[in-house]
C-alpha cells in the first residue's frame, strides 16, 4: 500500500513536462550512444554530467538513468546490423543477432531485442521498486564499520569479476584509491600529495578525471581503429516477433531478467557481465547448443534481457545505500553529490522526489524506448554513417567545454587531458578502467569509514569482528577470495 | 548541444524581465540616485567558491535574483570551486578585477580560516572590501529521540562526557566550525568527546539517526526532515541569540553558562579592494536594498537560514569580519593549529 502510494507520488514527479522531456531526451541520447560504437553509456554519462549542473537534481538523475538503460536498447541495433557491438553489454548479441540479420531475419532479431529489453526492464524495475525500500530500512543499522565492510566486499568482488588479470585489477583499485587521496585528508584536513599547489588542495576534480579516463581515452581508442563494418542493407521488416519466436524467447527473457537483476545488484557486476552469463546459461541448457552462433533467437533474447535487468539491479545499492556497484552507478552517485544531494539510506525519506521519481521514470522510460525505437530504427542506422572524423572532434570539444564550465578552472581541462592519455595507455597495456573509477569514487569513503570505525573503537580493530553485520560481510569477502583463488589455481593446474 | 552559458543567459533574461515587471518604484528610485553614469554596463558576476546547489550557492542565487530586480542589469552566479574553497578565495583576493563587475559571496569562518591557515601569506582578508552582511546560520547539536541522550540537556551531556571521558561520540566535520564548536565546548567545560569525522553535516546526521554516534552537529536544513518526523531533537544552538526557528532551544552560552561559544556560517558580499568609490557605494546600496526586500528574507527563511534580523552595511560588516578574524586567530593559536 505504502509502496504503491510512493510510486504514485513518483509518477506525479515524472509526469511534468520538464521531467518527461528529460526522460525522453535521456532515452534518445542513450539509444544514440548505444547505437554508436565506441561511445558507451559510461563515456556519455561522463561527458554529459556537466550539462546537468543547471537543471534540478531529479531531472538530472532521470535523464542520466535514462541514458544508462537507453544505451542497452541501442547497443543491440549495431550488434545485429553491423556485427560491431554498439556498447560492451551487446558484444554477445553480435554472435547470433548478426547471423540472423544475414539470414534476412534482422527484423525479428531487432524486435525480440527490444521486446526482451522492455520486459526485462519492466520486471527488474518492479524488483527495484519493491526491494529498495526494504534495504533502506535495514540500512540505518549500517554504521561506519558496516560500510567499510561493504566496500571491502565491493573491491574483492571487483578484483575477480572484471575478467583478465586479478593482479591488474588490484593495481587499478590501488591506483584509484591513491588518486583519491590527493588533496585534503578526510579526517584531519592535512594536505597530501599536493606539493603546495593550490589547484590540488581539493584533490583532482572528479568530473575532470572521469571525463578524461572514460571520455577522452575512448575517443583516442576509436581514432586508432577507424575500421567499420558494413551495415546490413535492405528493408527491415517483421519487427513484431511471430508466435513461434515468442515461444522460443519467453523463457530466455525471463531467465535473463532474473540473472541480470541479481548480477546488477552484486558489486562489480553490471550489464556487461550479465549479458555474457546469460548467453552462457542459455547455451548450456539449450536442447541444441550447437546451433548457438548461427542465428538462434534465444542468443539474442537472453543477453538483451539480462543487460537491461542489470541496470535496474545496479540502481538498488546506489539508491538505497549510496554505494555504487559499478562504474556507471558510481557516476550517477557523483551526479547526486554534485547536485548537493547526500546519497545514502536517507535519500528515500529526505529526497523522495528523486528516489521515487527515478524509479517511476524507469517504468516510463522503458515504454518510451519500446515505442520510439522500433519505428526509428531507420534513423539510428543513419547515425552509423556519420564519419568519425566529424563525430569525435565534436565530442572532444564538448568534453573540454563541459570540464571547464564545471569549475571555471582551466587546470581541470589539463587534468582531463592528462587522465585521458593515461587511461588510453592503461587500456593499451591491458588494464580495465572500471575498477579504477570505482576505487576513485569509493576511495575517500573507504578511508573515512575505516578511520571513523577506529576512532569509535579507540583504535581497536576488534570493532570489525564484534559487530555481527560487519563480521558477516568480511567473512563473505574472505570466502569469495578463497573461492576465486581456488578456481584460478585449478585452471592453472589444468593447463600448465 | 545546449551550452551552459546560454541556458544561464536565458534564465537570467527571464528573471530580469520578471523583476522589471514588479518594479519596486520607491527603493529603486533611491538606488537610481546613486548610480554612476558608466556603471554597470555589463552583467555583474557573483562568485561562489563552493559547488552549485549548496547553501552558499543558493544564498548567492537568491541575492542575485533580488539585486537584479533593482539595478536593471543582469547578475550572474559563477561557481569557482575546488580546493574546498581555497581556489576561489585565492582567485578573488589576487586575480579578480576590481572594476565592480566581480563580487565575492563569502562565508565566515571559512574565509578567515583560509587566510589564517592555508593562504600562506599569498593574500589576506584585507584584499577584499566588504559590501554587506547577507544571512547567517548557527550550528546546532542534535541527539536522537530514542538514543542514550534522548532526554538530556546540553549541560547533562557535557557533565556525562566529563565524568566518563571517551563515552560520548559526536559527529563532526574535520577542521571547520563543526570541530571548532566541539573543541570550544571541551575547552570551556573540561569534557572529553570522541570526535568522529564525517564529510559535512548530512552524513553525520545519518549516522546519528542509526544511533552510531550520540550527538551530531549540523545546520537546520540538514536535519529539518528528521526534526519534523520527531526522530531528532536539537539540544543547543551556537548562535549569539536563540534561533527564530527554534525559540525553545537554548544557546550554548545559555545552556552552559559561558559567553563566547558562537559558531555560525556568517555570509556576506565583498569586492576585490580598489573598486572605484562610486561603484562601491552603488553596489553596497543595491545589496542593502535587496536585503530589505521582504520576499528575499522570506525565501531565506524557507531555506532555514536567518536573514532580516539585522542589516549591516559595508563598514559594519568589515568591523564584524575583523572582530571574528582576531577571535579566530586566537582560537587557532590556542588549539595549536597555527604558530604564534
Amino acid at each position: 500500500m505504502d509502496a504503491a502510494h510512493h510510486l504514485i507520488s513518483g509518477f506525479a514527479v515524472i509526469l511534468t513536462p520538464a521531467n518527461l522531456y528529460y526522460c525522453l531526451l535521456g532515452s534518445l541520447v542513450g539509444t544514440l550512444v548505444g547505437v554508436l560504437p565506441g561511445i558507451g553509456p559510461l563515456a556519455a554519462l561522463s561527458l554529459l554530467l556537466p550539462v546537468t549542473f543547471n537543471i534540478p537534481a531529479t531531472s538530472a538523475m532521470v535523464m542520466l538513468s535514462a541514458i544508462f538503460y537507453g544505451a542497452m536498447y541501442g547497443g543491440s541495433t549495431t550488434s545485429i546490423l553491423v556485427n560491431i557491438p554498439g556498447e560492451a553489454a551487446s558484444v554477445v548479441t553480435c554472435l547470433d543477432g548478426y547471423q540472423m540479420a544475414k539470414a534476412g531475419r534482422a527484423g525479428a532479431a531487432l524486435g525480440i531485442a527490444a521486446f526482451g529489453s522492455f520486459i526485462a526492464g519492466t520486471l527488474s524495475t518492479i524488483g527495484l521498486n519493491l526491494f529498495s525500500p526494504v534495504l533502506v530500512t535495514a540500512a540505518l543499522s549500517f554504521g561506519p564499520p558496516e560500510y567499510f565492510a561493504l566496500m571491502t566486499l565491493g573491491f574483492v568482488v571487483t578484483m575477480f569479476m572484471v575478467g583478465g588479470s586479478t593482479l591488474k585489477a588490484i593495481l587499478m583499485i590501488a591506483l584509484g584509491i591513491f588518486v583519491s587521496t590527493v588533496g585534503m585528508d578526510v579526517v584531519n584536513g592535512v594536505e597530501r600529495f599536493t606539493f603546495g599547489a593550490v589547484n590540488l588542495t581539493g584533490g583532482f576534480d572528479l568530473v575532470a578525471v572521469i571525463m578524461g579516463t572514460f571520455g577522452v581515452s575512448e575517443i583516442l581508442m576509436n581514432i586508432e581503429r577507424l575500421a567499420r563494418g558494413e551495415v546490413v542493407r535492405g528493408k527491415i521488416r517483421g519487427l513484431f516477433p511471430t508466435r513461434r519466436e515468442w515461444r522460443d524467447s519467453a523463457l530466455p527473457i525471463l531467465r535473463g531478467s532474473g540473472l541480470g537483476f541479481a548480477l546488477g545488484i552484486l558489486p562489480g557486476g553490471g550489464p556487461v557481465t550479465a549479458s555474457f552469463v546469460s548467453y552462457a546459461v542459455e547455451r548450456k541448457i539449450s536442447r541444441h547448443p550447437e546451433k548457438f552462433g548461427t542465428g538462434v533467437i534465444e542468443g539474442v533474447a537472453g543477453p538483451e534481457a539480462a543487460n537491461n535487468a542489470a541496470v535496474a539491479g545496479a540502481m538498488i545499492p546506489m539508491l538505497s545505500l549510496g554505494l555504487p556497484s559499478n562504474a556507471v552507478t558510481a557516476l550517477l552517485l557523483g551526479a547526486l553529490i554534485i547536485h548537493g544531494v547526500q546519497p545514502g539510506p536517507l535519500l528515500m525519506t529526505q529526497h523522495p522526489d528523486i528516489f521515487w521519481g527515478v524509479i517511476a521514470s524507469m517504468y516510463l522510460g522503458n515504454v518510451i524506448l519500446l515505442v520510439l525505437n522500433l519505428p526509428l530504427i531507420g534513423i539510428w542506422v543513419q547515425f552509423l554513417r556519420i564519419p568519425y572524423r566529424i563525430l569525435f572532434p565534436l565530442i572532444l570539444l564538448l568534453a573540454v567545454v563541459g570540464t571547464y564550465a564545471a569549475n571555471l578552472n582551466i587546470f581541470d581541462v589539463w587534468v582531463m587531458i592528462g587522465f585521458g592519455v593515461g587511461g588510453y595507455l592503461l587500456v593499451k597495456l591491458g588494464y580495465e578502467l572500471g575498477p579504477f573509477i570505482l576505487a576513485l569514487v569509493l576511495g575517500p569513503m573507504f578511508e573515512q569509514t575505516l578511520r571513523q570505525s577506529l576512532i569509535m573503537s579507540s583504535q581497536s580493530v576488534l570493532i570489525f569482528v564484534t559487530r555481527p553485520i560487519t563480521a558477516a560481510i568480511l567473512a563473505l569477502c574472505a570466502a569469495v577470495a578463497v573461492l576465486f583463488l581456488r578456481a584460478e589455481w585449478m585452471k592453472k593446474r589444468e593447463s600448465p | 548541444m545546449k551550452t551552459i552559458p546560454r541556458l544561464v543567459a536565458a534564465l537570467v533574461i527571464l528573471l530580469a524581465l520578471a523583476g522589471a515587471a514588479a518594479a519596486q518604484g520607491d527603493a529603486k528610485g533611491k538606488l537610481q540616485a546613486l548610480k554612476p553614469k558608466d556603471y554597470p554596463t555589463q552583467p555583474i558576476e557573483f562568485v561562489v567558491v563552493y559547488p552549485a546547489g549548496g547553501g552558499m550557492d543558493v544564498t548567492a542565487r537568491l541575492l542575485a535574483k533580488y539585486v537584479e530586480k533593482y539595478i536593471d542589469q543582469r547578475v550572474i552566479v559563477a561557481n569557482r570551486t575546488g580546493g574546498a574553497g581555497l581556489i576561489g578565495h585565492t582567485y578573488l583576493a589576487t586575480q579578480a578585477r576590481n572594476d565592480g563587475y566581480t563580487v565575492g559571496i563569502l562565508v565566515n569562518p571559512f574565509w578567515a580560516e583560509d587566510e589564517l591557515v592555508r593562504a600562506k601569506g599569498k593574500w589576506t582578508i584585507k584584499d577584499m572590501t566588504p559590501l554587506g552582511f547577507i544571512n547567517y546560520d548557527p550550528l546546532t547539536w542534535v541527539v536522537t529521540t530514542d538514543g542514550a541522550l534522548k532526554d538530556k540537556s546540553v549541560k547533562d551531556i557535557v557533565a556525562l562526557a566529563k565524568d566518563k571521558p571517551g563515552t560520548v561520540k559526536i559527529a563532526i566535520a574535520p577542521d571547520g566550525a563543526f570541530q571548532f564548536l566541539a573543541e570550544a565546548v571541551e575547552a570551556a567545560t573540561g569534557a572529553k568527546l570522541v570526535k568522529v569525522p564525517f564529510q559535512g553535516g548530512a552524513p553525520g546526521i545519518t549516522a546519528l539517526v542509526g544511533n552510531h554516534v550520540d550527538i551530531a552537529t549540523g545546520f537546520l536544513a540538514e536535519y529539518r526532515g528528521h526534526l519534523d518526523a520527531g526522530k531528532v531533537r536539537p539540544v543547543a544552538v551556537a548562535g549569539q541569540e536563540r534561533s527564530v526557528f527554534l525559540p525553545q532551544i537554548p544557546t550554548f552560552n545559555e545552556g552552559l553558562g559561558v559567553k563566547d561559544i558562537v559558531w555560525t556560517a556568517w555570509r556576506f558580499a565583498a569586492v576585490p579592494k580598489g573598486v572605484p568609490d562610486d561603484r562601491l557605494r552603488y553596489l553596497e546600496a543595491a545589496i542593502d536594498t535587496a536585503m530589505h526586500d521582504r520576499e528575499l528574507v522570506e525565501e531565506y527563511r524557507k531555506l532555514g537560514v536567518i536573514a532580516g534580523t539585522q542589516y549591516l552595511k559595508g563598514k559594519e560588516t568589515a568591523d564584524e569580519i575583523d572582530r571574528f578574524h582576531q577571535a579566530h586567530k586566537e582560537f587557532l593559536t590556542k588549539t595549536g593549529r597555527i604558530g604564534r
